[in-house]
């Protein structure tokens, strides 16, 4: 089976991280979102992928190519305009046969398993179109479902209301008719679903394993967390450098070329990317991801967070609770604070305005190529814009905490 | 509990075979085995696992023979061991057995046979057969029909069994004395199995033995005899309505999950049961003087909610009793009844409890999913509850419809006792015949709530439950499901209990979830509440199951899940469902193996 899969979704809500990037690039416990949708459909039998991407396009095409390096064959479709699903499908449509039966994946969706085959034995079980189904918190942000007693589902919800809120949802993963280009030509996806369970019935493949589709900043944590869970070994690259006594506990992931210098307490599950450096004594707590060719400097304590490629994070800092992007800079002596004194939820001003994040533990979101000044307080819930600079000795934003 | 299957056809049986005892494999899972006859010899392949992990391990599916009988086997005499695991064999290979049950002289019967220099290779009771077997092979110069039957003169206990022989080719000799067996007729192949999912997938035309019989089965036909005086008997063919596609999971993630979801099919099969059927067991109830409800584990608690029914609708009062505490409890005569809820009507207490009752002169019903079942045929009046079947051990679906079905007796009953009149019935009857859509809502609309709190409290390592009235049984109900299927501690309790002792446990440690009444419940609302405060009170953490409207619950719980809003009649049955899923979600999450939790059995057929 083949799979259309969609990575031109901007993200929008994930401001400021999707500014640079498409949402399908953004790093989870130590792997792009496309990434591990690529390897998990490879492992599930499938290696010929047309892609659709839009948003940020060119950093998909240079960081997998034709898939070579991912053991799939990738062909791609540009799209303009990438939040009309219709467009990405009458693009789509040439690279596909009349009768054929197609794997839709959203890009941007993650699972601990792997849902694609899940998806493909329903099929082969059914031999009827199949629609992944899960439960999830955040129903108020996809199509909700009703099921039958024999597991078809009979009427779908594009915008569920409140009582809706316990329904199963789509949980992004669907084996489909070539029909659904036609019906795409004059509907949206969800009324062309239900001309699909009208035509030629949709069985539901209940996932019960986590799901997480990231709709905010906050979310990566949260992705970070529910990947590692599921860890259960230390993977240590025969080429890391340990220079002195380094303490290492629980499941560690430590790629090639990794120098970790003396005194350091690295505590799993978390995720020290290939060439990466750890300073004297830092300390890293668990849930960190930290990405590729970083540099930690002496006494830097890291807990449940991510950074991006190339970040930097000068001496005696703490980096919790908060993602840090790609080329960020971030001064010795920086404080992210995760909490204010009165225990509130934390609000984040976002692009569409101020947010309530419902979380009373939150740090810093720093964009791409920001570069903090030493000696700062970030508040909780503060966000730096990509490339923004915050000035040396200095609370941001200011006039808070 | 254990499964037997057995198979005689025009061609090699074994793959056919293996599926008979994959489908079986419910009634018991901790080892099984096959044996076909080929060539003049009987091949054994047995292993201990699960049935698919044993064909991995000797290749079941790739033996040889057109006649063969399979077991899959759930401990009862024996350490679960290869040695143990059935069919076993008697010294020289001459016979296999396959059985499910006790053969109670067993220690007399091998005494005598090691006496004459016979070796035994297993612990089991079910081995003793087999020598026996022989020995009276030798005895009778190899006619296996006479040896059987002597051999199962023999023997005392409760059984049912099945062997073939190489002294009589193409044959399968099979027997019954309390334990299910029967017997399907197909083309050019006919099968015997404990129940039809061992065939369906073949024939649905059976014959069901009772009680005393045994019977002769070849490819062509079947012969039904007595055991005692080795009269023909001639035999009814029943027409098995039960689809094989109901019978799997149908893409499901798990047998609980899909037999959750059936509930509101199920639940308009128990509204079609005639009303005729109804008032038959109500009338049974009317005459007596007194009538118990018997059931155990979750049909104990089933028949503890049917109390409030009969209490409130038809203004008596029905005990409700255990009944693996029967013998020790109960004072029945000819003047009473016993009504007994088993969904595979084979439970070893009930159908004990019944006898008993029985042999004191006392009338008896039962309300029993598994037609042809030992309690359908044993009490007078038996409702056929059509849940279709329920594979997962956990009872939900069925446990669901007992409760429907003995609501609908009891509205028969009250208007047989004067307290209203047939339109009343009606009334009601029409209110209930809404259950099975708010079943539906609730399964999809709210679903997504249990799944959601019971992965955040999946680390919660002990839960109470709460209720008053008939909310109090249903917490129990909820209780158990919760004990069955995650393997944590939980228990249910009548809220007015609480504070006489249990509410010293209430801390970081222990979550209560209260069943609310629906708000027109005044009374046992407030009575409720009040308990929800005394936990919260002492910081306990309350997960209310509360229903849509119900101001007076605002701020009551540390959280809540809301219940569409009914009649109170059908109020219970969303506490259950909800009880259900809870209980399934939180299994699911802690990775528990569902439908087959560990050291439970579909149904106990032994003491």
């Amino acid at each position: 089976m083949r799979a259309l899969v969609l990575a031109a979704g901007r993200g929008t809500g994930l401001y400021p991280f999707t500014e640079t990037r498409p949402k399908a690039m953004l790093p989870i416990a130590g792997e792009m979102l496309l990434e591990n949708a690529l390897k998990k459909l490879r492992a599930a039998g499938v290696t010929d992928v047309v892609m659709v991407v839009g948003h940020c396009h060119q950093r998909i095409i240079d960081y997998f190519s034709h898939g070579a390096v991912h053991g799939v064959t990738i062909q791609y479709v540009k799209q303009e305009n990438p939040t009309d699903i219709r467009d990405a499908a009458r693009r789509a449509r040439d690279f596909f046969q009349p009768g054929e039966i197609f794997l839709l994946v959203y890009a941007d969706v993650l699972t601990s398993g792997n849902i694609y085959r899940h998806v493909i034995q329903t099929f082969g079980s059914f031999n009827e179109p199949v629609a992944a189904i899960c439960h999830t918190p955040q129903a108020q942000n996809f199509g909700t479902v009703y099921l039958d007693a024999n597991m078809r589902i009979n009427r779908l919800v594009e915008k569920p209301s409140e009582r809706e809120m316990g329904n199963y949802v789509l949980a992004g993963v669907f084996v489909m008719p070539f029909e659904l280009f036609d019906f795409l030509e004059d509907h949206e996806m969800d009324s062309s679903l239900n001309a699909i369970i009208g035509s030629s019935g949709l069985r539901a493949a209940i996932w019960e394993e986590p799901w997480l589709d990231a709709q905010r900043p906050w979310d990566l944590l949260e992705g970070n967390q529910m990947m590692m869970r599921s860890w259960t070994e230390a993977h240590v690259s025969g080429t890391v450098q340990l220079r002195g006594a380094v303490q290492f506990r629980g499941p560690v992931t430590i790629e090639p070329d990794v120098v970790i210098e003396s005194g350091a307490s690295i505590f799993g599950p978390c995720f020290i990317g290939r060439g990466s450096f750890i300073g004297n004594g830092v300390l890293v707590r668990p849930y960190t991801s930290i990405g590729a060719d970083c540099t930690i400097g002496f006494g830097v304590e890291l807990k449940n967070c991510t950074l991006f490629d190339r970040v930097r994070v000068g001496r005696l800092s703490y980096i919790g609770d908060s993602v840090i992007g790609e080329d960020a800079f971030v001064g010795s002596g920086t404080m992210t604070v995760n909490h204010n004194l009165e225990r509130a939820e934390i609000q984040l001003s976002l692009k569409e305005g101020i947010v309530n994040s419902g979380l009373d533990k939150l740090g810093s979101f720093v964009g791409d190529g920001a570069q903090v000044g030493a000696s700062n307080t970030l508040a909780a819930g503060a966000v730096i814009a990509p490339g923004d600079i915050v000035p040396t000795h200095h609370t941001y934003p200011r006039g808070e905490n | 509990m254990c499964g037997i299957a057995g198979m005689v056809a025009s061609s090699n049986v074994a793959k056919r075979l293996y599926r008979s005892i994959a489908a079986l494999e419910y009634r018991g899972y901790d080892s099984c085995g096959m044996a076909l006859q080929t060539n003049g010899h009987i091949d054994v392949r047995k292993d201990v696992g699960t049935v698919e992990l044993v064909n991995l391990n000797t290749r079941l599916t790739e033996m040889k023979g057109r006649v063969g009988i399979a077991h899959t086997r759930w401990a009862t005499h024996g350490a679960v061991t290869k040695e143990n695991a059935h069919p076993h064999v008697d010294g020289e290979g001459r016979v296999a057995v396959v059985h499910n049950g006790i053969v109670s002289n067993y220690r007399e019967l091998r005494e005598q046979l090691e006496e004459s220099g016979t070796r035994f290779a297993s612990e089991t009771d079910t081995e003793v057969i087999a020598h026996l077997l022989g020995a009276y092979l030798d005895k009778h110069g190899n006619d296996m029909e006479l040896a059987f039957v002597s051999a199962l003169q023999d023997i005392d206990g409760t059984f049912s069994l099945a062997v073939i022989s190489t002294k009589s080719p193409g044959k399968i000799y099979c027997a019954k004395r309390e334990s299910p067996l029967i017997i399907g007729l197909g083309d050019n192949a006919n099968f015997i199995g404990s129940d039809f999912n061992a065939f369906i997938e073949f024939t649905k035309q059976a014959v069901i033995m009772d009680d005393g019989e045994y019977a002769v089965v070849t490819r062509q036909g079947y012969s039904v005899k007595e055991i005692l005086g080795g009269e023909t008997v001639d035999k009814s063919v029943t027409e098995i309505e039960w689809d094989v596609e109901m019978s799997r999971r149908g893409g499901y993630p798990h047998y609980m999950l899909k037999e959750i979801y059936d509930q509101p099919a199920s639940v308009l099969s128990a509204l079609n049961i005639p009303r005729e059927d109804l008032r038959a067991l109500a009338g049974i109830i009317h005459e007596s003087r007194q009538t118990l409800l018997g059931g155990v584990g979750t049909t104990y608690y089933i028949a503890a909610m049917a109390q409030y029914y009969f209490s409130h609708l038809a203004g008596c009062y029905l005990p409700a009793i255990s009944t693996d505490e029967f013998p020790q409890l109960a004072q029945i005569g000819p003047e009473d009844a016993l009504v007994a809820i088993s969904q595979s009507g084979e439970t070893y207490d009930t159908l004990t409890a019944i006898r008993h009752a029985k042999e004191n002169g006392a009338k008896t019903g039962a309300i029993v999913n598994v037609m042809g079942s030992s309690l359908v045929r044993t009490v007078d009046v038996p409702i056929l509850q059509g849940s279709g079947p329920e594979i997962c051990v956990i009872s939900t679906k069925a446990a669901l419809s007992q409760a429907l079905i003995l609501l609908l007796c009891a509205l028969e009953l009250g208007e047989m006792r004067g307290r209203f009149g047939e339109k009343d019935v009606l009334r009601y009857r029409e209110d209930i015949s809404s259950l099975s859509d708010i079943l539906s809502e609730m399964l999809n609309e709210r679903s997504g709530f249990l799944h959601t709190s019971a992965n955040r409290h999946q680390n919660m390592k002990n839960w109470l439950y709460l209720g008053r009235g008939i909310y109090y049984p249903a917490a129990m109900e909820c209780a158990l499901k919760m004990k069955e299927v995650t393997y944590l501690h939980a228990e249910g309790m009548s809220a007015g209990f609480l504070k006489h002792g249990t509410i010293s446990l209430i801390d970081e440690n222990m979550h209560t979830i209260v069943l609310m009444p629906p708000p027109e419940e005044e009374e046992l609302h407030s009575l409720t509440r009040s308990s929800a405060e005394e936990v919260r009170a002492r910081d306990g953490f309350v997960l209310g199951f509360r229903f849509e409207g119900d101001e007076k619950v605002a701020g009551l719980f540390s959280e809540e899940i809301v219940l569409p809003r009914v009649s109170s009649i059908l109020a219970p049955f969303l506490h259950l469902i909800s009880g259900q899923l809870l209980a399934y979600f939180l299994a699911v999450a802690l990775k528990r193996d569902v439908d087959r939790p560990r050291a439970l059995a579909k149904s106990v057929t032994v003491a």
